[in-house]
């Protein structure tokens, strides 16, 4: 008998799946479960506590267990073999979100019966606590282990207070307090309390640990109390734990330790303040730039925590001429990234640096930017990006060869704008390919059209030429279009790609007369590149070329033909896509699947019902997505046997998206039980389709 | 700077195939690189016809029937830009101590060299080379094997022609005594070029490893630094499973197994670097 079920519930806790396993382990029946609430199936739920853990996992989409040790159970119901020690069955629970695109839309629990595994623990605990006594270190790791992993409530207990009553005994405690680190479901709390109030200076250091170790909030008010322990050792732990607790309510003291500048403590105090990440202490540390020790975790604090007022004081330091360069390069970017990423504001910290910046801060970082046998130069080639001068983009071209300085190096140039432009062209016939590249790719970046003739020119380069056309899109120079037109008949896939893309956005609509024509060539490459404009801009007068290029004789045309047919709205179009999903290749079948997708008319939903079952696998994923995008309720019966027939995985895959996109109340019925699908793929897909599955319909 | 921004790469997509690619090749793009490795293989996305990523990821890992794909997405990620006479002092240090001392316990055996990432073949002509230039031909029965996961590459290791940059680092005298120009490229002349018998093989495929493994002299560098930690001891411990005694690796000077627990030993020979497999206690 299967030891694990699992229920669904709606974002309001109401049951929407009560599986068969489930019904034969509690006893309670699907009828008798589902559309209930959670709390009116399990009246006691909020009196023990657990109804908070149930809301936490809808409310912040953290996965919660109940341990068993602990709760013993979730749903009350008879073992289901005969025990000594229980009269409850004993479960294993886990409740995890079931998550829309961006929303939690419901939750997933599962229940498993581990009534016998616990049974045989009991038997185990006694001898175990005396194998922690043992004066074999390694009789005492495996016992260890064993009481971490299984955590009988009985045997931590009578560890607990064999720790108080005899921590004289350094074995037993050393092993006690790796359980209790470990065991962060059992309520350590209280025992460790003790121990950090405790005679012995030891004691209090390893409680200061566990407490820390523990990850629970309560233990913060005892920690900033401890911060004024006789004992510096002691002490030194309880900062320590305090950073691993996060404790925002410790900074002021933690900053004043900082203040200090008592090495061994201030150091661990700044590194405890970088973990808690309260911006509020940075002007507290600022004047710590200046101390010799202090400086460098100074500096590396404020880039975590600081805002745009620590970037003044920061440029200062790297003005002077013994600056720590590379740490305040590094802090520079660090708080330009967090800025980016909240505010997508970068450009302001490279705005206030620029402006704070003296000739010997430009000059320190140029010297370290040349420092020979350097790895990390991102942080430095970041910050002079920020810098516009000719003496700066001049040492940023020197480094463009540099590809895993890449990204940064033409961020840099880019930044500089329309004066690198012949800077940047000059590099476009440098010998070492790699820098040859950056300087398109720069180019492109500057959008600077005066620079479209050069890059033009190299569009003849094999290596370059789709980082030229792209460059060539961003420019937006007409005057490409001959050029990038002669690329579109490239045997390469890839060139022609890249030459269509660059041509999507070049072309003025009103030159389809230049394209129109190019649908009839002779060149099957032309052809199909030409498709893919028409279809792009949707040219009406390229309708009839298209129909009859459906039929074409090169099966690459025809994909292409198919699969923009649909953009130029021709009355014929459906007609022709549902007779090529029946009788054309399997390319051209899957390319007809893709583009029945993108129509609106009912029409298209039975064909692809039908191209579920067609012979080819690609033809049948296609299929099976395109019918997503019509969010068809019709379709739910035939997605839902392509879920049980289909023998590979990505159209199974494909199936339990659509079904996730068409929604209703069906859905959840059909795919809860692929949640515990063997291939990790399936199982994800089948968790998002459930959370979707409440919203539609 | 992205060579695939018309193509859809849903969020995760990046994750999944970088781990596919590692799991099938051992090669390993961390997050720094997974950029290099999606413009990489956005040419065979779109030569598929497909227009996301995802699409081709299922596409390598379920379709049973697009083995071949494979084989493209090797030639799509292998470096191929090496030289000839890299890192010299390894082969010289076959040449001039090894292979001397192989030969004084082993008279009447043919010694045999596999490089194992060839490459477009510059590694073992220049092994070839350095052999021939010591005389070892004509004294002791050789067998050099030379493999690569690329085809593309293996097509052009046995072409045999090579362009200017290969020989940046390879005296004059002896360029000119092994190849011909052709315009502006060199052949390697037939005599050199028909002592290595070229093949393809995965190295993370124990199963294609095994039959060359059996060499007395591994040459596998500059191939561990595209490739995770496991991999990298997945395939040392199929190199130490057929490897014969008492066995050589030699590994790129950018690469340390030191970190990793192996069953060879670093030694220092002559002005080199090389990894000996440990003798087990009888």
């Amino acid at each position: 008998m299967t030891r694990i079920g699992v229920f669904t519930t709606d974002s309001h806790l109401v049951i929407q799946v009560w599986d068969v396993a489930l019904a034969q382990l509690t006893g309670i029946t699907e009828e008798n479960a589902l559309g209930q609430g959670v709390t009116a199936l399990l009246p006691d739920l909020e009196q023990r506590g657990l109804l908070k853990r149930f809301q936490r996992s809808l409310n912040e989409g953290v996965v919660e267990v109940l341990a068993p040790a602990f709760h013993h159970y979730l749903i009350p119901c008879a073992p289901v073999t005969s025990t000594k020690h229980f009269d409850k069955m004993q479960q294993r629970v886990t409740i995890a979100p079931l998550r829309d695109d961006d929303s939690i839309a419901g939750l997933i629990v599962t229940v498993e019966d581990v009534t016998d595994r616990h049974e045989r623990e009991r038997e185990l605990a006694t001898p175990m606590l005396e194998a922690l006594s043992d004066e074999d270190w390694r009789v005492r790791r495996e016992a260890v282990q064993e009481i971490s992993q299984r955590a009988a409530p009985e045997a931590i207990a009578a560890l607990l207070n064999s720790v108080v009553e005899n921590h004289h005994n350094p074995s037993l405690l050393n092993s006690a307090l790796q359980v209790l680190a470990a065991a962060s479901e059992l309520d350590t709390f209280l025992p460790l309390v003790e121990l950090l109030h405790g005679p012995n200076p030891d004691l209090r250091m390893q409680a200061a640990l566990a407490l820390g170790e523990q990850r629970d909030t309560r233990a913060v008010e005892v920690l900033v109390k401890a911060l004024n322990d006789d004992d510096a050792n002691v002490r030194y732990h309880v900062i320590e734990a305090l950073g691993k607790l996060k404790a925002v309510e410790a900074v002021d003291a933690l900053a004043e330790i900082a203040e200090s500048r008592d090495f061994f403590l201030s150091f661990v105090a700044l590194d405890a303040l970088a973990k808690i990440g309260d911006p509020r202490i940075a002007p507290r540390i600022v004047p710590l730039l200046d101390d010799e020790l202090l400086c460098e975790p100074a500096i590396n604090l404020l880039g975590q925590i600081g805002d745009e007022g620590v970037v003044a004081p920061l440029t200062a330091l790297l003005n002077t001429p013994t600056a720590p360069t590379d740490a305040i390069a590094g802090a520079l970017a660090t708080l330009s990234d967090r800025y980016e990423q909240q505010y997508g504001e970068a450009r302001y910290i490279g705005d206030l640096t620029s402006r704070e910046i003296s000739p010997s801060g430009v000059q320190n970082l140029l010297d370290a930017l040349e420092a020979p046998g350097k790895e990390n130069l991102r942080s430095i080639a970041l910050v002079l990006g920020w810098l516009k001068s000719p003496v700066v983009a001049r040492a940023l071209t020197r480094l463009m060869g540099r590809v895993d300085l890449r990204d940064e190096i033409i961020e840099a140039l880019a930044r500089h704008g329309s004066t690198t432009v012949e800077l940047l062209t000059s590099q476009l016939t440098a010998e070492d390919l790699e820098v040859r590249r950056s300087a398109v790719v720069a180019l492109g970046r500057i959008g600077d059209p005066s620079a479209a003739p050069a890059v033009v020119n190299i569009l003849s380069d094999e290596s370059l030429v789709i980082d030229a056309a792209n460059a060539l899109a961003q420019m937006g120079d007409p005057s490409a279009v001959d050029g990038l037109l002669n690329l579109i008949g490239s045997d390469d896939a890839s060139i022609r790609q890249a030459a269509v893309s660059a041509l999507n956005s070049l072309i003025p609509p009103s030159m389809f007369g230049r394209i129109i024509p190019l649908l009839h060539d002779s060149d099957p490459n032309v052809r199909e590149s030409a498709v893919k404009i028409a279809g792009y801009f949707g040219y009406p007068e390229a309708a009839s070329a298209l129909v009859e290029l459906s039929r074409d004789l090169n099966e690459r045309v025809r994909c292409a033909a198919i699969e923009h047919l649909p953009y130029v709205e021709d009355e014929r179009a459906l007609d022709v896509l549902v007779h090529a999903i029946k009788a054309e290749a399997p390319n051209v079948r899957a390319a007809a699947a893709r583009a029945l997708g993108t129509m609106d008319a009912p029409e298209v939903v039975q064909p692809l019902i039908e191209g579920l079952s067609d012979d080819d696998a690609w033809v049948r994923y296609f299929s099976a997505r395109a019918l997503g995008r019509r969010r068809s309720p019709g379709a739910v019966e035939a997605l839902g046997r392509v879920i049980e027939n289909e023998k590979f995985n990505h159209i199974r895959i494909a199936a339990l998206d659509s079904l996730g996109q068409i929604g209703g109340e069906r859905i959840a019925g059909i795919v809860a039980r692929l949640v515990r699908d063997d291939d990790p793929n399936v199982a994800h897909a089948a968790q998002l389709a459930l959370g979707k599955s409440g919203q539609g319909g | 700077m992205s060579r695939s921004h018309d193509l859809a790469l849903p969020e995760g997509t990046t994750g999944l195939i970088r781990n596919l690619i590692n799991e099938r090749t051992g090669m390993f793009f961390d997050n720094g690189k997974s950029d290099l490795l999606i413009d990489k293989l956005s040419p065979l996305v779109i030569e598929r016809g497909f227009t996301s990523y995802l699409d081709y990821y299922y596409l390598l890992k379920y379709d049973t029937a697009a083995k071949g794909e494979w084989q493209d997405v090797m030639n799509a990620l292998s470096v191929q830009e090496t030289y000839f006479w890299r890192e010299i002092d390894q082969i010289k240090a076959l040449v001039q101590t090894l292979l001397p001392q192989w030969h004084t316990r082993n008279r009447d055996s043919t010694v045999r060299i596999w490089s194992a990432a060839c490459a477009s073949g510059e590694e073992p002509l220049t092994i070839a080379m350095a052999l021939n230039e010591a005389g070892w031909f004509e004294r002791v029965p050789i067998e050099i094997h030379a493999s690569d996961a690329s085809s593309k590459a293996l097509a052009r290791a046995e072409a045999g022609v090579y362009r200017e940059r290969a020989f940046r680092n390879l005296p004059a005298p002896l360029r000119d005594r092994y190849f011909e120009r052709h315009g502006s490229d060199w052949r390697v002349n037939n005599n050199l070029h028909s002592r290595i018998k070229w093949g393809m093989a995965n190295l993370i495929d124990e199963g294609q490893v095994a039959p060359l493994a059996s060499a007395d002299f591994i040459f596998c560098r500059n191939v561990f630094i595209y490739f995770s930690e496991s991999a990298i001891g997945r395939v040392v411990r199929s190199f130490s499973r057929y490897i014969r005694p008492p066995g050589y690796l030699f590994v790129g000077a950018a690469e340390s197994l030191l970190r990793m627990t192996t069953d060879f030993d670093l030694s220092e020979i002559d002005d080199a670097f090389v990894y000996v497999k440990r003798e087990r206690a009888a």
